[in-house]
């Protein structure tokens, strides 16, 4: 180099480095695979291979089992048998839950219940939330509702909806209703809003437009879906109901039809009358609205048992309850092992559902 | 015949002055003193263009390109999205915004509008995104999906083979085809793009520019297209627009003659270079009066 170096240098030049090596790293040829495998699980974000982390999944759970076992050996039990069943006693009493205290049916009750709620509280709040995130003023509206619906401790609500709906069916699938309606307008509002500008932008310039008479026969269609449920799911629900006939001479199953025709036009119309909110921000919402509404399904799940504690034969919670008061204790257990893979198995099933439902999101 | 040809004896791409329109000619776009201030009134006021004023005439078949020119937030966008007729920069503060010899009101299919970063729907296939425009007027699908496969051809993808992709499946260049492709189905009489070509590599961008002047010469539209390349203004221009700085202005119009060759081939011409530097010196001279104005 002949032009003059400003920069100070190194008095020599390092001396050229032997090939196959880079700086300090050493060639590993010599190491164990052991040595290999630890530092491979000390470099931070390394990911393990499939089978390594079947392996570690099944190493924890083999070591609670074995906590456990551990706890109640017999002979050297350091819990009492009355606080902590030993793991052999409570897998064997699964025959009585099953056939005993019906598992299966007290499983499918919980979820229609959990389902019923949470697909009304869906059915009014999605709507709703598209519309709010729309249009802002109606956001500004709805807002100190939905600050409030979400701050209110759930548990609290058990008592109000014994006083409003009895001690029967509609009580748990309103408390479900009420717990999750609040989260599902928010996170719908905040989907909508979350849409890029540009979209809206586009599809202006390309002439979306308002389709008032689409809309409403639209709108139409979908409040009559509204009407039916209101008027016979509550029906079906009802504890002393009446027969059909009888019930649809009386003038509350009609007026329940109205509202719920009125309530799905109001939330149906806005929608399905504008192109943008139909063609571009629902749709491009929807990804987004799909997975919160499976995560609320998820914690509404949960409240369900909250609300079987009291006054249920049937349902998961009131299956905890009853092994509470007249044994056997193992139930308990057994119905949490139970109630956790089913909630695992329903959020990977829905998971699946969004995979298949959005399939122009790139998955990682 | 859409786009005016390169006269006998002319050099390709040379620059000259810009003549006003002959007085009472009918106009595509006229913008008489135009300025727009966002939260007017309040400290943070802040005018993105000031007294923007320029016309374009309305040439019987003759579709004009205009490129737009100048340093970044100087407002060239804002002239597009207040022809287009988007919120927030629409509608101006003051002066009149004039399309056809009408006040803008509203956006409409008949401005087509090409972003930067494409904003093809990523739920909808290349195929309903080239038809949304004719499925938002409803069109039948069958007659609606004819029509965008003719236009996925002509904007250089595959109908048989691409149609059907989505989005996140395509590189950028074909994206911004699919864009162009939506915008242009609606035969708007005026085209708005805001840097299409900007998030583009060198070669996808020489064969996009190919793909415009090619496309030209069915489309009979007014062109205005913002970019801070000069020679992509230079090759695809019959006029350019420099902008000036905060707040914008128009400091500057050239003419230029229409290009004879592809972009790449073109690109790398005497001419086209020394009509490239031309106004790169007018670029570079304006943003020195506006640094000695600030330091001032």
């Amino acid at each position: 180099m002949t032009s003059p170096d400003p920069l100070p240098r190194d008095p020599a030049p390092a001396a050229p480095l032997p090939a196959g090596s880079r700086g300090t790293a050493k060639p590993d040829v010599k190491r164990s695979s052991l040595t290999k495998w630890w530092r491979r699980a000390l470099t931070i974000r390394d990911h393990p291979s499939w089978l390594e982390g079947a392996l570690l999944a099944l190493a924890s759970i083999l070591a609670v089992y074995f906590f456990w076992w551990f706890l109640t050996r017999p002979g050297h039990r350091i819990v009492d048998v009355y606080t902590l069943p030993s793991p052999g006693d409570t897998l064997a009493s699964f025959r009585s839950l099953w056939f005993e205290r019906e598992l299966s049916i007290s499983a499918v009750t919980s979820l229609a219940r959990v389902l019923g709620g949470f697909l009304a509280a869906a059915a009014v709040a999605v709507p709703l939330g598209a519309i709010a995130g729309s249009f802002l003023r109606v956001n500004a509206f709805l807002k100190p509702v939905s600050v409030f619906g979400r701050n209110i401790p759930i548990a609290a609500l058990i008592p109000l909806t014994l006083i409003w709906f009895g001690l029967g069916e509609i009580q748990k699938v309103m408390f479900i209703f009420l717990a999750s309606v609040a989260f599902v307008l928010f996170d719908t509002t905040n989907a909508v809003l979350a849409v890029p500008g540009r979209y809206l932008d586009t599809s202006y310039t390309l002439g979306v437009r308002g389709t008032p008479k689409k809309g409403a026969i639209l709108a139409a269609l979908f409040s009559l879906v509204y009407g039916l449920v209101a008027a016979f799911g509550w029906h079906l629900l009802a504890e002393n109901r009446s027969t059909l006939t009888a019930a649809l001479s009386s003038s509350a199953l009609w007026l329940r039809f109205l509202a719920g025709f009125l309530i799905g036009f109001v939330l149906w119309f806005p929608i399905h009358s504008h192109q943008a909110l139909r063609k571009v921000l629902l749709p491009l919402a929807l990804p987004d609205i799909f997975n919160s509404l499976r995560l609320i399904f998820g914690l509404a799940f949960g409240y369900i048992m909250l609300a079987e504690v009291i006054n249920a034969r049937h349902g998961l919670g009131a299956l905890i309850i009853i092994s509470q008061r007249q044994g056997p204790r193992e139930h308990i257990y057994l119905c949490l092992i139970i109630i956790s893979l089913l909630a695992w198995g329903i959020d990977r099933f829905l998971l699946y559902l969004h995979r298949h439902l959005f399939p122009y999101l790139k998955h990682g | 015949m859409a786009k005016p040809e390169l006269a006998p004896g002319e050099p390709p791409s040379a620059l000259s002055a810009v003549e006003p329109p002959a007085p009472g000619a009918p106009l595509v776009v006229d913008f008489r003193r135009v300025t727009k201030t966002y939260a007017a009134g309040t400290l943070k006021a802040f005018t993105a263009i000031r007294d923007v004023t320029f016309a374009v005439e309305d040439k019987a078949d003759i579709g004009e390109f205009i490129g737009i020119l100048g340093p970044s937030g100087c407002g060239k966008s804002t002239v597009l999205r207040l022809i287009a007729g988007l919120a927030p920069q629409f509608p101006a503060t003051s002066g009149e915004v004039l399309v056809h010899g009408r006040p803008v009101v509203e956006p409409g299919p008949d401005r087509g509008f090409v972003f930067q970063d494409y904003a093809n729907f990523p739920n909808r296939t290349v195929l309903e995104n080239v038809a949304f425009g004719l499925e938002c007027r409803h069109v039948p699908e069958d007659e609606r999906h004819a029509q965008a496969r003719e236009w996925i051809a002509k904007v250089g993808l595959d109908p048989a083979k691409d149609a059907h992709k989505y989005p996140h499946q395509l590189s950028g260049g074909m994206n911004q085809r699919v864009a162009i492709a939506r915008s242009l189905i609606m035969h708007p009489k005026i085209i708005l793009m805001d840097e299409p070509f900007g998030a583009l590599d060198p070669t996808t961008r020489h064969r996009m520019q190919d793909l415009l002047v090619s496309l030209w010469r069915e489309l009979e539209a007014t062109v205005f297209f913002v970019t801070h390349d000069v020679p992509e203004a230079v090759y695809l221009g019959d006029r350019i627009f420099l902008f000036s700085q905060s707040p914008g202005t128009i400091a500057h119009q050239f003419h230029v003659a229409p290009p004879d060759r592809p972009a790449r081939d073109m690109q790398s011409e005497a001419h086209f270079l020394d009509s490239v530097r031309e106004v790169r010196t007018v670029l570079d001279k304006l943003e020195v009066e506006e640094d000695a104005r600030h330091a001032s």
